[in-house]
């Protein structure tokens, strides 16, 4: 039934009434979704909140103190007196419904391959996607595009081929939750994972295994995650013994050393976030300053917001501190923990080590790329990553790069 | 009571016995039926005169203006100087002169810097002076000038839409009619919006005039889930053409920013989000015959719009050629039995629009639309009986806008009984429609022309296939000097699937309704 018509049936009231209404679609509409969202594997469970749609509309949709006769009712009801099928997309639209994507910031080509991003905080979630055995395709975007304002979010793969059918993104912070139920979910209905058929061949090894060491995983990532919810000056005080490291320190101070290195120091900001962030969002001289100007400001901000004064030496000390303390952690284990295959620390160190080392960005500053240098262990898990986990894509993102 | 009136007294008597307002409606229309008459006889005895005289060799030795106090000289020079008879090869005739003056009084009634009306005064110079000649007079024009400035601040509310606004004017700021605009608002929709132009005739002509400006806004679009915030300046050439035509050339600079996504937005719409930067040509072509923009009875109105975007030197990241073409044209519908204007009238409307991807500079492939370029129709402005944006292509919950686009309209407007024809009020019945599309996804590999090419014929195509999406029903029209008021009824007839029609009431506020 063509819902849409159900709900103008309530504009026969006043307009003043029309905005609330509009809400409780919306509200009722997002409800919807949210449930297909979390049982996309049951197919069963999509139809549910369909039927009952209609039905509680007409119900809720007729103000107490204004309710049309049945008459006209019925009349409206009559109304489109005819309806042809939907209207085509525009070109630009993304197509690819029926994947679950992931929006992070990488080049139009690296996209395509699925090359690594260079971003630190999306290379983490595609990292350990991939490590998780999802099967997804990236598109490269910005932050505007993000529903927390940030990169990456994902958009789980439309269940079913109408594109009225809205599907909520699942902001960054949720990927790790998605995962876990999605996993649950496919564990349940005992089917194979789709994804792990359709995957690349490198992953579906990984999947099977990432399956059978399901359990022992999912207890270690809770124990991340009770890490992180530690009010952080208590991380930094306990950041003594190299087992309690959280991912939380490695990214407080990885991070803060790369936004110092990357925006603060101007031959990087002009070898690397210029071509990589400013230049691709438009091709104009003046919103290209102003953009920088932005990106900046934001970077001092971040910096100033964890300490009243920036200061350089501090900052790579702790970060060359913190590297120390994940060789140590890591020691001879081809992954954290002595895992087989990696998780989501891994992911993390990854995404950091990984854009400091990576050869095709221009660090002109190298002085991050030479503390890390020094841990031969950190080096050689990140290349271990990159060879077996990205493959041939790795070097999507620098070819393009270099063709522009 | 003694009737000062005249000769009819008789008549009127017999009337005031019987219903007294009438008598007294009566009497004012007969009293103003007079002045006029006593006004015409007095116009027409000058007429005379002046044509008796017309052939009256005559110079114009001098032209004051009187209390233009802070206009420059050099500026009404430029008006004036052409007319004085030291300046012709030859002398007027009376009528030639005063027909030349006004033209002039007329051009300072259009620069919007003297109050009307501009009187003026015609006077024959002392004949001490030996330089005179018998043939010289002196006009006088005396005006009054607007004050400089102007400040306004007040409260809108209208399309769906609340606004407090600060507007500041400063007119003939260098005293050559140039006028700063000064505009801010905030509102629920238009978040914020700051704009400022500066205009100014050039070389004194008030029908061609230069303008450039800024702005900066940012505004929600609810339909399509997200807020754009604009930064940019415009420049524009604008002169009447000959025909009665206004003609507007200009070039325009935007960034535009797509951002604050809602949380349902569409996987299209989070596709577009970020920055682009507009740069593009402009013109646009007004004719406008209609006897009432509000509410025409009858005349017509043609208008086209061109846009030419990112192509060749424009740069920017957006590349399209864009055209619009609108239409509109109102007769009276005579009823039979009634005498003169029946107050009935006919009205359409058509509009039409294009969008072409152009390849942006230098590079072979052309760019896909964005959905800030794209354009959107459905609305109690344009085809009513839809929500704002109903119509066209639909992801999710937004309305993605189409690339190309046609919309008619018919009303019928019939005066209300016991309101009256004169009153801007009126019953109508519509039926209006259109599509909206966006250009098919080529699947042909080939040259970039081609592949736009072979978009766009099936698209077009697609435009006449089936019925047009469509609504119909009747509703209230009143007509403000602004802006046109309606509260129609009204029910879809034809839709496609994720259209949003309405059924029921729409209230609609627009100053060019289709």
């Amino acid at each position: 039934m063509f819902w849409p018509d159900q709900k103008s049936l309530s504009d026969l009231g006043l307009v003043g009434i029309d905005k609330e209404l509009e809400e409780y679609h919306d509200q009722n509409n997002s409800a919807t979704t949210a449930d297909d969202e979390g049982l996309c594997d049951n197919p069963q469970s999509q139809e549910r909140p369909k039927q009952s749609r209609p039905k509680t509309q007409a119900r809720e949709t007729s103000p107490q103190w204004f309710t049309t006769p049945q008459s006209i009712r019925r009349l409206f009801d009559k109304f489109p007196l005819r309806i042809y099928s939907l209207n085509e997309l525009p070109q630009r639209s993304p197509r690819n419904r029926e994947n679950n994507t992931l929006w992070i910031f990488t080049t139009n080509e690296g996209a395509q391959l699925g090359a690594p991003s260079f971003n630190p905080g999306c290379l983490k979630w595609q990292a350990y996607m991939i490590f998780k055995g999802i099967d997804f395709v990236t598109i490269s975007s910005n932050n505007h595009a993000s529903p927390t304002g940030a990169l990456p979010f994902l958009l789980p793969a439309s269940s079913t081929k109408n594109p009225l059918e809205a599907v909520l993104p699942i902001p960054s912070t949720r990927i790790e939750r998605w995962v876990r139920e999605k996993k649950v979910n496919t564990e349940k209905t005992g089917r194979p994972s789709d994804e792990g058929l359709e995957a690349r061949n490198q992953h579906v090894e990984a999947s099977v295994s990432t399956k059978q060491k399901s359990i022992s995983k999912e207890s270690l990532d809770m124990r991340y995650e009770a890490y992180m919810s530690l009010p952080n000056y208590r991380i930094r005080n306990a950041y003594v013994g190299p087992i309690s490291i959280p991912h939380e320190i490695v990214e407080i101070t990885a991070m803060r050393s790369q936004l110092y290195s990357l925006y603060l120091s101007p031959p990087n900001f002009a070898s690397i976030v210029l071509p990589l962030y400013v230049n691709p969002s438009t091709s104009n001289t003046l919103a290209r300053v102003a953009l920088s100007h932005q990106l900046r400001a934001a970077a001092e901000t971040e910096l100033l917001k964890q300490s009243p004064i920036i200061d350089v030496e501090a900052t790579y000390r702790d970060c060359d501190k913190a590297f120390e303390a994940l060789s140590e952690l890591l020691g001879d284990d081809e992954f954290f923990f002595g895992e087989e295959v990696p998780g989501l620390f891994d992911a993390c160190v990854f995404a950091y080590t990984h854009v400091v080392l990576d050869e095709d960005l221009d660090w002109k500053h190298t002085r991050l790329r030479e503390g890390l240098e020094q841990y031969g262990n950190l080096v050689e898990h990140q290349k271990s990553i990159v060879e077996g986990w990205f493959g041939d894509n790795a070097s999507g993102r620098s070819r393009s790069h270099k063709k522009a | 009571m003694a009737d000062p009136l005249d000769s009819g007294d008789d008549i009127f008597d017999r009337l005031k016995k019987g219903v007294d307002p009438k008598l007294q409606e009566e009497k004012t229309r007969l009293a103003n039926e007079r002045e006029l008459a006593q006004v015409e006889k007095a116009q027409r005895r000058l007429g005379e005169l002046i044509q008796d005289n017309s052939t009256l060799p005559t110079t114009i030795s001098s032209i004051r203006i009187l209390n233009a106090t802070n206009t420059r000289k050099g500026f009404l020079d430029r008006i004036f100087n052409p007319i004085i008879s030291a300046n012709q090869d030859r002398p007027y005739t009376l009528a030639e002169a005063i027909r030349e003056v006004s033209i002039g009084a007329d051009k300072l009634h259009k620069l919007d810097v003297f109050h009307e009306p501009i009187s003026l005064f015609i006077d024959r110079p002392s004949h001490t002076d030996p330089s005179m000649t018998p043939t010289d007079i002196d006009i006088y024009l005396s005006v009054v000038e607007k004050s400089r400035f102007k400040f306004k601040t007040g409260t809108d509310i209208g399309n769906a839409e609340g606004s407090a606004y600060v507007h500041g004017l400063a007119r003939n700021i260098f005293g050559g009619a140039e006028s700063l605009n000064v505009n801010a608002s905030f509102g629920t929709r238009t978040r914020s919006a700051y704009q400022a132009s500066f205009e100014t005739p050039i070389l004194s002509n008030p029908d061609l005039r230069w303008e450039f400006g800024g702005l900066a806004s940012s505004t929600q679009k609810p339909w399509s889930s997200h807020e754009e915030v604009l930064k940019g300046g415009w420049t524009k050439l604008r002169w009447m053409a000959l025909g009665g035509g206004m003609h507007e050339l200009g070039y325009n600079g935007v960034w535009r920013q797509i951002t604050g996504l809602a949380s349902n937005a569409s996987p299209t719409v989070r596709r577009d989000a970020g920055d682009s930067v507009k740069s593009s040509l402009t013109h646009t072509w007004v004719k406008d015959r209609r006897d009432n923009p509000q509410l025409p009875t009858r005349g017509y109105l043609n208008k086209s719009t061109l846009e030419l975007a990112g192509w060749g030197p424009l740069q920017g990241d957006v590349a399209f050629g864009k055209a619009e073409v609108e239409a509109q044209g109102a007769i009276p519908v005579p009823i039979p039995g009634v005498q003169g204007e029946s107050g009935v009238s006919l009205t359409t409307g058509l509009r039409a629009g294009l969008l072409y991807p152009l390849p942006l500079g230098t590079e072979a492939e052309s760019k896909p639309s964005r959905i800030n370029d794209r354009f959107q129709l459905g609305g109690p402005t344009d085809v009513r009986g839809f929500r704002l944006s109903g119509l066209g292509p639909r992801d999710g919950s937004d309305s993605l806008g189409g690339d190309v686009y046609a919309a008619g309209s018919a009303n019928l407007l019939f005066p209300i009984p016991r309101v009256g024809k004169d009153k801007p009020f009126r019953f109508q019945l519509f039926a209006n429609g259109g599509r909206l599309l966006a250009l098919k996804k080529s699947e042909i590999e080939g040259t970039d022309g081609e592949k736009v090419k072979q978009t766009l014929s099936p698209t077009i195509a697609e435009l006449g296939n089936g019925l047009p999406s469509m609504a119909a029903g009747f509703g209230l029209v009143y007509a403000h000097p602004v802006a046109r008021f309606e509260l129609n009824f009204s029910l879809p007839l034809v839709l496609r699937r994720g259209e949003d029609g309405r059924k029921g009431l729409q209230f609609g506020i627009g100053i060019n309704m289709l």
